[in-house]
């Protein structure tokens, strides 16, 4: 069985989620708009789907928008709010985001909004205090992740809160990476907008969320009928929300158990790691990471080939950013860390997650250190492979 | 389970087939599709029968998927800018004719494809070319025509020497196009129909002189004047680049008779035009030699057979190696146009004995 260490792309199905959707396949009720009982059976698992999810990050349930996934969350959120707020023209974000925010803010440059784009440090964080230096009466929005899916830097996104507010600008808060790996609040944290995915907790893709503190504060993107409070028009993926819910519940009661085991199996391939791999680089910080990524740099050979060695070895990771057509270009968020492209070519993560187990970390600790010294002679970098 | 092989994928029939062959001889297949190309400037609709696109991809993953070994995508872009298309590019700047697709063989395919295999596991590489390798009785390797003489590309393989012919495949070599395209339907492939490739993979609009043009600075590109065999200015041109020698089309010349490129003199940008008969050249000279089996070089002259254009016939010539890699050739007989930057392939009967790169002709007498 080939070991799966890529859960920050996707997480394995839960073993809850895949039972309340064999559930719901036994018995598959009507649309939940319905006035029949049937309508009435479906509208009370979506509702009891939505409370799960709502639970995990503090929330009211009706402030949960169910929507298809991260990437339709991160939209509705951003030109949701940038239509409601029609006056202002100004967004503020950081280098580092998910293209599912990158792409909808260069579309909005295109149109002709300012997009700010708070450079990170070293280690991938980004400092409030120049995200607040950039706030004024112009910014509808400021956009950030929580965790950073490449790197596994935590954002410290507290202290914006009450900064948006006097602004007036709403925040967004992209917590697809850490819910369910960290404890997240919407509470604590104060934001107005925040994006949940699916199949990052274990869920299947194709559903995800959006936390909504005042609808009168977004527009929606879809048109259609008043699903979702009126934000979000279409009939809900009822399969992928009841597999959600039952997914985020099975995430909450394992959160403190799964992050103390997979941090410190984590912590274990790491420390392995840098004993057999002379000059292994950790990407992110060592402390205000999520327990369950690496992001490392493995001297002298390309990501590219460490990848594919790994897979043909039974080990599963990625380079941060997948594309299946091959045409890989160096990560931006390493880029934006200050990595050179040659290092940021030289780079694999590694995300642990609910299903791996220590038998599994002690195989990898031996494979990967093996694989590296084999591609590093086989396939030395070479300067045209490194532009 | 067999060792390991690398099959180099282009979503074509012919490695489709190649890769196919291996997984049912019991081979441990790990199909690779090579990204070499930057991103296409070419409209998709004029991009036809080329290699790299995403849709041969997907139909290199089909062949994968159906006949169940792994198949990757691998991104050769950076080292295929640099070792083949600089190169291309800087031939055509300095009055040669290059082929890139040798370059591409030595540099990509059986250089960095090869570094890829080791660090893969793999033992061999396998490709789609027509061409037979076979092991002598003493231990050697032999690199010969594919049988179906119509397909041979032995010419394109010459810089092949003994440790790279002995960790290499050619299912193909024994095989007529017409046999690859009936298993590839035995197989249920869905490349078994597709056309063949034919333009430079990266010039996919067969536009060289444009190509160059927006892969140059300016600066280096080396206008001047059509000038015939006197001397005497006939045109101007845009550039050295646009011509091959041998070429009749596109010289903008009103004359009565034919005329045809006879030299480039790339640093006068110079361009000399002559009649059919003045094309006629007595050998060549070829430089960056190899051969299959470097112990033939202290065998003094030697009677061979030469190639010196994909599609033309080899003919008889003598040849002479020197301790510089470079190589004299004397034709039989009257020879044709000979086209510097080209490839001049040795052959013996059906076995291919090395080859050069054509550095100039030879037009009477003895060379220097």
């Amino acid at each position: 069985m080939p070991i799966y260490l890529d859960h920050n792309a996707g997480s394995p199905l839960r073993v809850e989620a895949a039972a309340a959707i064999s559930r719901l396949l036994a018995d598959a009720g009507g649309n939940p708009s319905s006035v029949h009982r049937a309508g009435q059976r479906s509208r009370r698992m979506l509702e009891a789907a939505r409370a799960q999810v709502a639970a995990i990050v503090g929330a009211e349930p009706r402030r949960i928008v169910f929507t298809s996934g991260g990437t339709e969350s991160n939209n509705l959120a951003i030109f949701g709010a940038i239509t409601a707020a029609s006056r202002r023209r100004k967004i503020i974000s950081s280098e580092i985001e998910h293209s599912s925010i990158l792409a909808p803010l260069a579309e909005l440059e295109r149109r002709g909004f300012e997009v700010v784009r708070i450079a990170p440090d070293s280690d991938g964080r980004i400092d409030p205090a120049r995200v607040l230096a950039a706030l004024d009466g112009e910014t509808a929005l400021v956009a950030l992740g929580l965790a950073n899916s490449e790197v596994g830097t935590i954002q410290d996104l507290a202290p914006l809160a009450s900064g948006c507010s006097k602004a007036g600008a709403l925040l967004h808060i992209d917590a697809a990476q850490a819910v369910g790996r960290i404890p997240v609040d919407v509470a604590a944290l104060g934001c107005d907008l925040m994006t949940l995915s699916g199949h990052k907790l274990g869920a299947p893709a194709g559903v995800g969320a959006l936390y909504v503190r005042d609808y009168a504060r977004i527009a929606p993107i879809i048109f259609g009928g008043p699903h979702e409070s009126g934000v979000r028009a279409g009939t809900p993926n009822q399969l992928g929300a009841v597999a959600f819910g039952a997914a985020t519940e099975a995430a909450i009661n394992a959160m403190r158990e799964e992050s103390e085991r997979i941090g410190s199996l984590t912590m274990s391939l790491l420390n392995r790691l840098r004993e057999t791999i002379p000059g292994l680089r950790l990407n992110g910080p060592l402390a205000g990471r999520l327990p369950n990524t690496l992001n490392l740099t493995f001297p002298g050979v390309l990501g590219e080939s460490m990848l594919i060695a790994l897979d043909l070895e039974g080990v599963e990771v990625s380079m941060g950013s997948a594309c299946a057509a091959g045409a890989v270009e160096p990560s931006h968020v390493l880029r934006a860390l200050g990595r050179s492209v040659a290092g940021a070519r030289s780079s694999l993560r590694i995300s642990l997650g609910w299903d791996n187990t220590a038998d599994e970390i002690d195989a990898v600790e031996a494979i990967i250190p093996a694989v590296w010294r084999r591609v590093a002679a086989a396939e030395p970098l070479s300067e045209a492979s490194a532009r | 389970m067999k060792p390991r092989v690398l099959v180099a994928m282009s979503g074509g029939v012919d490695s489709s087939v190649a890769a196919a062959l291996l997984r049912e001889q019991g081979y441990d297949v790990v199909g690779v599709a090579m990204r070499l190309a930057p991103e296409p400037s070419v409209p998709v609709a004029k991009r036809r029968g080329t290699c790299c696109s995403h849709d041969d991809f997907e139909d290199a993953r089909r062949v994968a998927e159906r006949m169940n070994f792994p198949f990757y995508v691998i991104d050769l872009r950076a080292d295929f800018a640099a070792r083949v298309v600089d190169n291309f590019v800087s031939e055509y700047l300095g009055g040669r004719t290059p082929n890139p697709c040798v370059m591409c063989n030595r540099e990509i395919k059986f250089d960095r494809l090869w570094s890829r295999a080791r660090a893969l596991n793999a033992e061999y590489v396998a490709t789609g070319h027509y061409a037979r390798i076979e092991r002598g009785s003493d231990g050697m390797f032999h690199l010969l025509r594919a049988a179906d003489d119509s397909k041979d590309q032995s010419y394109f393989l010459f810089t092949l020497g003994q440790d790279e012919l002995a960790r290499t495949i050619f299912p193909l070599g024994e095989m007529t196009k017409t046999e690859v395209r009936a298993r590839a339907r035995a197989l249920g492939l869905a490349t078994a129909d597709k056309p063949e490739s034919q333009e430079i993979c990266f010039v996919p609009d067969g536009d060289y002189a444009s190509f160059v043009e927006r892969r140059s600075d300016p600066a280096r590109l080396r206008p001047g004047s059509i000038i015939d065999g006197g001397g005497k200015r006939l045109a101007d041109h845009a550039g050295v680049h646009r011509f091959t020698v041998g070429q009749r089309r596109g010289l903008g010349v009103a004359s009565g008779e034919r005329l045809y490129v006879r030299e480039i003199r790339a640093e006068l940008g110079e361009v000399v035009a002559g009649r059919r008969e003045e094309l006629d050249s007595s050998g060549l000279i070829a430089n960056r030699v190899s051969l299959v089996d470097g112990s033939i070089a202290s065998g003094g002259e030697l009677s061979v057979e030469v190639k010196i254009r994909y599609r033309h016939r080899s003919i008889p010539a003598t040849m002479r190696v020197d301790s510089l890699r470079r190589a004299e050739i004397r034709f039989a007989s009257g020879g044709p146009a000979v086209t510097p930057g080209q490839a001049c392939v040795f052959y013996r009967g059906e076995e291919v004995l090395g080859g050069g790169f054509i550095e100039r002709a030879i037009t009477e007498g003895r060379a220097n």
